[in-house]
């Protein structure tokens, strides 16, 4: 039962907490003092960052148990977080050049940070092209790219490390005033429930999907034996 | 009812070499009073800030409201940039969902048809 209504559930409550963060960041935070007011950006930009890491980890993990044990909802869970990783990394990639376009003066510096995301995107959208156009024994190619993308993020996290970049540190976000912090927590809690519940309604509806093809197949089947046409 | 505009109908010109009587009357009250030179004058200038301060204060604040005018033009445009990617997403979602009801009535239509 609970199971049944956990997106619906985790949707409502980010609709209810949307316009509160939107509120918190419009209304109750100072404007930071370098960046002025396109800081504001950095509440929605950083959570979707976060979000297309995570998504693409676990669209890693469930290809590659689809790869190993053929499970229905392995591959559903994998296509839905690639679709959800390809929305959030199309977000970050967009509102990331307009935020350094305000501030940097330049919209895309092509930093280590920069053209990992971007490659991370190339390759979940790869993904989605092969599961979605390609060949019936294409699942397997399309895992194997998935399980390159999840080893990318790593790559993304530590680039800020490893090279010289315009993007700031992992410890930026750490070391946010408590001011900052009271508005970021509410956005990245409406972004996580908005992602997540989307991604439940859209792996239910792939296994209902197969599930219904499963029940064409069985159909089709029974007729031919009967003798009687299908169509 | 009291007129809303002032009179502003000319006076009569005064004759030649003879004052008016009203002419007379603001001279009189120009001219300063015994009482008048012992209150002491209330106009002061302001201190400390010249027109060119000023001036540089305006150009600042005018510099100022036009940056954040043009951040939050970014702003605007990220987070609508952002809400229509999720929104896009749950259209695409919605669509889905009613192609897949069709299907399933299609189905059940199949199976109780030859019953």
């Amino acid at each position: 039962m609970i199971r049944r209504f956990l997106p619906d559930g985790m949707l409502l409550a980010s609709a209810v907490i949307f316009p509160y963060s939107v509120a918190r960041i419009f209304l109750d935070t100072p404007i930071e003092r370098t960046m002025g007011t396109a800081f504001k950006i950095f509440f929605f930009h950083v959570p979707m960052g976060w979000l297309t890491m995570l998504m693409a980890v676990i669209c890693g993990v469930a290809a590659a148990i689809e790869l190993r044990r053929r499970s229905m909802t392995a591959s559903a869970v994998a296509l839905a977080a690639a679709e959800l990783g390809f929305v959030c990394g199309l977000g970050v990639l967009l509102t990331g050049p307009i935020w350094g376009n305000a501030t940097w003066g330049k919209p895309w510096t092509g930093d280590a940070r920069q053209m990992s995301t971007a490659l991370l995107w190339l390759v979940i959208a790869a993904y989605l092209l092969i599961r979605h156009y390609g060949p019936s024994g294409s699942k397997r190619l399309a895992a194997g790219l998935a399980i390159f993308g999840a080893v990318d993020v790593p790559i993304i996290y530590y680039a800020v490390k490893l090279w010289k970049t315009t993007h700031p540190t992992t410890e930026v976000v750490g070391s946010l005033p408590p001011a900052l912090w009271a508005a970021f927590w509410p956005g990245l809690g409406a972004i996580l429930l908005c992602t997540f519940g989307l991604m439940g309604l859209r792996i239910r509806q792939l296994v209902l999907a197969e599930q219904l093809d499963e029940a064409w197949v069985r159909v089709s089947d029974r007729e031919a034996t009967d003798g009687t046409d299908p169509t | 009812m009291e007129p809303i505009l002032p009179d502003l109908t000319p006076e009569p010109a005064p004759e030649p070499g003879s004052e008016a009587p009203a002419q007379a009357e603001v001279a009189k009250t120009e001219a300063p009073s015994e009482d008048a030179k012992s209150v002491p004058d209330e106009y002061a200038p302001v201190a400390g800030r010249s027109l060119k301060e000023v001036e540089q204060v305006r150009m600042l604040e005018s510099v100022a409201a036009q940056k954040v005018a043009r951040d939050y033009q970014h702003v605007i445009w990220a987070y609508g940039i952002l809400w229509a990617l999720f929104a896009g997403y749950g259209i695409f979602l919605w669509r889905r969902s009613a192609r897949l009801r069709a299907d399933m009535d299609a189905l059940r239509r199949e199976l109780d048809g030859p019953a």
